[in-house]
């Protein structure tokens, strides 16, 4: 899962960062609203935390311009809450919304639910045959026992999972696994999918040749 | 009675009260000159018919005088008047003969029609009376009559004394003393004339009724319709009063004094609300400050102790809790020192000083700050004593250094210049940054207004409003002007002593 966060405040855009970074996520930042608008319209994100008050161009903007052209969750991130605030960005195409001060654990979960909803998803359990996805938890089990992943295994499983029946091409892969600082070594990819496949099972993943992954 | 206490209604009772009086006043002088002329008429048709009356007495030829007969029937002297019964008279009974083309005077077949009697001299027996004389006493008043003409003259003088009438009942009557010493009454009915007069009451009863009613109901309109700014103005307070206020008056009438009174509301209002709105954008504003770094220190806590971090890690994040509190701590303090300036209780102390080596102390404090950015401070400082807090100004000449540097462009520079003027110590502090567009000129003084919307310069947003907010305490001004990718120049200007 790859997230952007558009905050002009440094120490908390390297916390959050920080955070979701350990949490098994791939994290783009952006100090401004030009830098963020360019990130946003150029990477197909999973997920935007968008704050509102930003220099050069503000949170409003940002969005309105964004929804023009695509459909990427966004949660909202103010220091205001009043009611009319909170209306117009949900208005506008806000998909949540978080006040200042808020409860990291609160705004990962916001964030899970927001990619799960924008995946069709109702539930923190995918189930796909004797595998179990807990993407609440963030781990998975084979046969009800639980299986050890790295946080970029799991991060591989849980895109592919999300995209069950769907051919995830490579380059999506690399969007959304890395961020803009890992350089994208194409056999890295490689060695993560090996690694799942040897603990969840070599059929679990299908290479569709020339074209990328698939869970069926 | 709450209905008394109701303008409506006092105005209502006393216009009615007022209008009652005069149409009183009115209906009864109406009445009374109608009587009067009624009256008049059957006067004067008596009066002719008293001349006619004494037409018809017929004297016989005088006798010849007694020789102890008292001349001109007088009585005795030192008889007069109560000294004995008065002298018989002995002068013959007149006759009376009503003459034929005069009896239609007195109709004797109409009830009201007039009538007569007529009595010889005085004390006299009956000569004539007419037929249709009413039966009553007329000896009562008659002698009452005589008592007073007695009284005051000895024969009454009819051509210049008004005539007496007297009224009974439904009748009037006058009466004549002759010169020959006959006294003729004549009278008559005057139903006719009382049931007219009636009549004429009623009817003015009526009018003025109906006066009345139409003037109480126009002026309950008028009143009602004067008074219905009233009851907009007390609707529109009471829906401000519950916490609308952008409720304005509708004002219809400009220029009647209510149409003022409710202008002068409204802009009272509308002054209301500005200031309501302004004190909620300044709380909002705060708060929102104060969430940033709330918001720092959270997440940087959280994220720290989300798993064991190694000694540098932490490090890290108690830094930034540090600076996120400093943060907090230099808005509290702004925030402070304003509810202060606004509340004035910030006792400025008033001491004189030079205030060029405040400026000269304060530029070497920036110039670390602005040789890290490779900007250069120029200053031309005059010395200029003035009255004041030397350290609050200190404060606003820090303020507007720091902003010189930090909206500067790298290599910029920042002329600093301090000079008397008119009794005035004028301060210039001009830089060579991007400027300030010249939309957001009138706003820079304002609270929390930053013209860039970034916090990445690390204010607050509140410097220059202190700063104004100082100055002014001192009794000065603080102006902005700016060109854009020229520069930004603030202009202070202290009364020197």
């Amino acid at each position: 899962m790859r997230i952007l966060i558009v905050e002009d405040e440094p120490d908390l855009l390297r916390s959050i960062a920080q955070a979701l970074r350990e949490g098994g996520y791939a994290v783009d930042t952006a100090p401004d609203g030009e830098d963020g608008f360019y990130k946003a319209e150029n990477y197909d994100y999973d997920a935007i935390v968008l704050d509102v008050m930003l220099p050069k161009m503000d949170g409003w903007e940002i969005l309105k311009r964004l929804r023009k052209i695509k459909k990427t969750p966004v949660l909202m991130l103010t220091a205001r809450d009043q009611t009319r605030d909170r209306v117009k960005g949900l208005d506008t195409g806000a998909d949540d919304y978080v006040v200042k001060p808020f409860d990291l654990p609160e705004l990962f979960a916001r964030l899970r639910a927001l990619i799960r909803r924008s995946a069709n998803k109702t539930t923190n359990v995918i189930e796909i045959g004797q595998i179990k996805i807990d993407t609440a938890l963030r781990n998975v089990s084979l046969q009800e026992k639980p299986v050890e992943l790295t946080a970029r295994e799991y991060a591989l499983v849980e895109f592919l999972a999300l995209h069950r029946g769907e051919v995830v091409t490579r380059t999506q892969l690399y969007e959304h696994l890395f961020d803009e600082n890992e350089s994208s070594l194409s056999n890295l990819l490689d060695v993560h999918v090996s690694n799942v496949r040897k603990k969840l099972g070599a059929e679990f993943i299908v290479t569709r040749r020339g074209h990328g992954y698939c869970i069926e | 009675m709450k209905i008394f206490k109701s303008i409506k209604w006092r105005l209502q009772l006393w216009y009615g009260l007022i209008l009652v009086v005069v149409l009183a006043g009115f209906g009864l002088t109406a009445y009374q000159l109608e009587r009067n002329r009624q009256f008049r008429q059957v006067d004067d048709e008596l009066h002719r018919r008293i001349g006619v009356l004494g037409n018809a007495l017929h004297h016989p030829p005088p006798r010849r005088q007694d020789e102890n007969e008292q001349p001109f029937d007088r009585p005795p002297p030192g008889q007069f008047p109560d000294a004995g019964p008065p002298l018989q008279r002995n002068r013959p009974l007149p006759e009376f003969n009503l003459p034929s083309w005069d009896a239609h005077f007195f109709d004797t077949n109409d009830p009201h029609g007039y009538y007569y009697v007529v009595f010889g001299t005085e004390g006299g027996g009956e000569i004539a009376r007419s037929a249709n004389y009413p039966n009553h006493e007329i000896t009562s008043y008659s002698s009452d009559f005589f008592a007073s003409v007695n009284r005051f003259s000895q024969f009454p003088t009819p051509a210049t004394k008004p005539p007496r009438m007297f009224n009974f009942d439904n009748y009037r009557e006058t009466a004549d003393v002759l010169p020959s010493g006959e006294t003729i009454w004549v009278g008559c009915s005057v139903l006719p004339e009382l049931k007219e007069l009636h009549r004429t009451a009623l009817n003015l009863t009526a009018i003025g009724g109906l006066i009345l009613l139409i003037g109480l109901a126009g002026g309950w309109w008028f009143v009602g319709r004067a008074l219905q700014p009233i009851s907009e103005i007390s609707s529109t307070a009471v829906k401000i009063s519950a916490g609308d206020l952008s409720q304005r008056i509708n004002v219809a009438e400009a220029e009647s004094e209510l149409g003022q009174l409710a202008y002068v509301l409204n802009s009272t209002f509308a002054r209301l609300e500005a200031a309501f709105a302004q004190q909620q954008q300044f709380t909002s504003d705060a708060a929102h400050e104060l969430r940033t770094p709330v918001s720092v220190m959270l997440t940087q806590a959280q994220a720290a102790l989300n798993r064991e971090r190694t000694a540098p890690e932490y490090r890290e994040t108690v830094e930034a809790c540090q600076r996120a509190a400093q943060r907090m701590r230099r808005l509290i303090e702004s925030l402070l020192a304003l509810a202060r300036l606004d509340a004035g209780q910030e006792a400025l102390k008033r001491l004189r000083f030079d205030f060029s080596k405040t400026i000269s102390d304060c530029a070497e404090l920036v110039k670390p700050i602005a040789e890290e950015r490779g900007v250069k401070i120029f200053t031309t400082l005059e010395p200029v004593e003035i009255t004041g807090d030397s350290e609050r100004l200190a404060q606003v000449v820090t303020n507007l250094l720091t902003n010189a540097v930090y909206y500067n462009q790298p290599g910029g520079e920042v002329r600093v210049r301090l000079e008397s003027q008119g009794g005035m110590a004028i301060f210039t502090v001009s830089d060579t940054g991007a400027g300030i567009p010249a939309e957001d000129l009138s706003r820079v003084f304002e609270r929390f207004y930053r013209a860039d919307k970034s916090r990445s310069t690390g204010g607050n947003g509140l410097g220059l409003a202190i700063s104004k907010a100082v100055v002014g305490a001192h009794g000065g001004t603080i102006e902005v002007s700016s060109a854009e990718n020229v520069g930004t120049v603030f202009t202070v200007r202290l009364p020197a002593v």
